[in-house]
């Protein structure tokens, strides 16, 4: 018989099939609906984060005291990642200071150097008291190396002394009654004038690296918490940080082996989230191919009562002359049918599914309320179901072509 | 025995049964259906088997149509030892060579008259066009050509059975075996049944041979097996000749 005729008779078994045999491609549409939500979800995360952390700060490069060894990944303060717990910014032996920036400053590539130091004060607004962090940085660069941006006001400027820029939160709610610009916070008894609010959601406070040194405890002048380095081309980034990390290795007189300090860039923190988040997606798609593996075992469960019902059947076309092949065909058909059927079906469900899900899992920040249903995960979901169903269905296909015809003929 | 007028061709044996056994296994015990059974069928006879329930009737037919091999002793189709012919050889055998005719019928149910008919000729690789011609004719033949898109379902015994007549005239076999053809059917009826396979013997120049335990209709044939306890108790032709 020739292919194309084996394909009919099999799609008309699909047409003929009884209920039994839709509640099997019930459970691969479940599974395929499944694969195709989880994907979609996974695919919205991964483009929300891009746009989170694409074109920002490709070419900004941090370097911090201390060196986790475990994993390389210096844990930034407030950034998730990282699994050593490595970062040794307290170790008080360790610290970067003036020959780590002369040693920098070496550096052709390099545009911009921010000096920081970090720490925490007390505050008071209007009589209402709190303790937030506070960074200290160079204000004649900090404002063309840093990713954050203003809401109102300004950032800070070269000759800027007793004031600072704070972060939208701070602003808004910290304190009793909201802070505006040109108001004046009071910092570690000191007063500092309002400039510029943060478009963010932060408590931080921002100020002239040198009168940090005076308001926070324990801190030495010229002696920092980080460099935050501005390239001057970003493709260059992976040859800086080689070059920073051998000059820096040079002027702190430590080899790879006790290094002390850590060289981090956004691109490196945009990996570690792409290697969690496909982590995360290869977790869910697990789940879904557990509910694809449930729907084949259904398949083949049909496909063998199939061949039993169907015995009869098999023993008239073999006494009219079918071969083993076309009888092992036209039951392999069928099942590919089954799961090509369940595959669509799923593929439509797993759609409005996906559509759905922003709002039955709510506003989570990472989702953005984005999910996309990629034309390869369709493709994939189909050639899955496709070959789900021909997997289940070739024992019980071989079984039925090999069915004697006279003991197939006597089957009642 | 006037050969001229029947169309035996009395030196061209077509199927010869050569002390053929077939056993079956019950668990422990040994069921013996057919016992050294030998008998040579010329081509263009026809030919009914008769005998008691049990005499091993529809076994020698099945052996006869190559859907079951003997236990023992050899069977030629056309001069050929059939045990030597492979799985896909037998089955084109049973398409080209053979046309069957059941008792029940066994018509596919979700297929309608001209399907069931265009099986056969699927499974040879005729074209589309070839085998809904063919189709066609075979069943005006059998006065259907109004039921064509009919299912098995929607029509009545004897007209499920000249489907099935004309399922195996389908892809135009030398040899149409009927297994209890008629065994359905009321009398009337069968006597249209069994008038067809006569007309096909007569004017196409069929070999028939068709179990039957009613002696009326085996009066039909040209020649008589008679069967008993699986073994030949007799051969006879009809003297009454047709
Ligand atoms: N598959 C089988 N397994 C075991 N025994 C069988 C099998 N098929 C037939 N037999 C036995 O072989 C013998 C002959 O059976 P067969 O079907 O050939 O009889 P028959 O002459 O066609 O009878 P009937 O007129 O009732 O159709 C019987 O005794 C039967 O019980
Ligand atoms: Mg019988």
């Amino acid at each position: 018989m020739k292919i194309n005729k084996c394909f009919k008779h099999a799609f008309n078994m699909v047409l003929h099939s009884k209920l039994r045999s839709w509640l099997t491609i019930l459970g691969i549409v479940i599974g395929v609906a499944a694969v195709i939500a989880i994907v979609s979800m996974g695919e919205g995360m991964q483009q929300t984060m891009n746009a989170q952390l694409s074109g920002l700060g490709g070419d900004i490069v941090t370097i911090s005291p201390g060196f986790s060894r475990g994993g390389g990944m210096f844990l930034m303060r407030g950034g998730a990642g990282g699994t050593s717990g490595g970062a040794q910014a307290t170790d008080k032996e360790i610290v970067l200071g003036r020959s780590d920036l002369q040693a920098l400053k070496g550096i052709p590539e390099i545009a911009l150097i921010d000096t920081n130091i970090r720490g925490n004060v007390d505050v008071s607004y209007l009589g209402k008291k709190g303790k937030v962090s506070v960074t200290g940085v160079d204000q004649k660069v900090w404002s063309q190396i840093t990713t954050l941006t203003i809401k109102t006001g300004r950032m800070l400027d070269s000759a800027d002394q007793n004031v600072i820029v704070i972060g939208g939160r701070l602003a808004s709610s910290y304190f009793d009654k909201p802070v505006g610009i040109n108001k004046m916070i009071t910092i570690e008894g000191s007063a500092f004038r309002v400039v510029g609010i943060l478009d963010d959601q932060s408590t931080n406070i921002y100020m002239p690296i040198q009168m940090a040194y005076q308001v926070i405890d324990d801190k030495t002048n010229d002696v920092y918490d980080s460099l935050v380095v501005k390239i001057k081309n970003e493709d260059q980034l992976d040859e800086v940080i080689v070059k920073i990390d051998s000059k820096l290795m040079i002027a702190r007189h430590v080899t790879l082996k006790n290094k002390d300090f850590s060289i981090s860039s956004r691109k490196e923190m945009q990996q570690t989230r792409a290697d969690t988040m496909s982590a995360i997606n290869t977790f869910l798609l697990a789940i879904a191919a557990v509910s694809l593996i449930v729907g084949s075992v259904g398949i083949a469960n049909t496909m063998f009562t199939s061949v039993l019902e169907k015995t009869k059947e098999i023993g008239i076309m073999k006494a009219i002359g079918a071969r083993n092949n076309d009888i092992l065909l036209i039951f392999l058909f069928n099942a590919a049918f089954i799961g090509l059927v369940g595959g669509i079906i799923g593929i439509i469900l797993g759609t409005i599914l996906s559509g759905l899900l922003p709002s039955l899992v709510g506003n989570l920040p990472i989702m953005r309320g984005t999910t996309i249903v990629s034309m390869n995960s369709i493709i994939m979901a189909l050639s899955v179901s496709v070959s789900v169903g021909i997997l289940a269905g070739i024992i019980p296909a071989y079984q039925a072509s090999k069915l004697k015809p006279v003991d197939a003929l006597r089957y009642e | 025995m006037d050969s001229h007028k029947t169309g035996i061709k009395e030196n061209d044996v077509l199927i010869c049964l050569e002390d053929v056994w077939k056993i079956y296994q019950m668990g422990e015990v040994e069921v013996p259906a057919l016992k050294g059974v030998s008998v040579e069928i010329k081509k263009g006879d026809f030919v009914a088997i008769m005998g008691a329930s049990g005499s091993g009737k529809s076994t020698m037919m099945n052996l006869i149509g190559c859907l079951d091999v003997p236990s023992k002793g050899r069977i030629f189709l056309k001069s050929q030892d059939i045990s030597k012919l492979s799985e896909s050889d037998l089955a084109s055998l049973r398409g080209n060579t053979i046309g069957f005719i059941f008792q029940q019928y066994n018509l596919i149910q979700s297929m309608s008259a001209l399907e069931n008919v265009m099986l056969p000729l699927e499974f040879q690789e005729y074209k589309d066009s070839d085998a809904v011609k063919r189709a066609k004719e075979i069943l005006d033949l059998v006065g259907l050509s109004d039921k064509l898109h009919h299912r098995p379902t929607q029509l009545s015994g004897g007209q499920q059975q000249r489907v099935s007549i004309a399922r195996s005239l389908a892809s135009d076999p030398e040899i149409i075996l009927a297994d209890e053809p008629t065994g359905a059917l009321d009398s009337v009826t069968g006597k249209e049944v069994l008038n067809m396979l006569h007309k096909l013997w007569k004017e196409h120049g069929k070999t028939i041979i068709m179990v039957t335990h009613d002696l009326n209709l085996a009066k039909y044939a040209h020649t008589t097996v008679e069967l008993k306890d699986g073994e030949i108790l007799r051969i006879f032709e009809n003297n009454k000749v047709n």
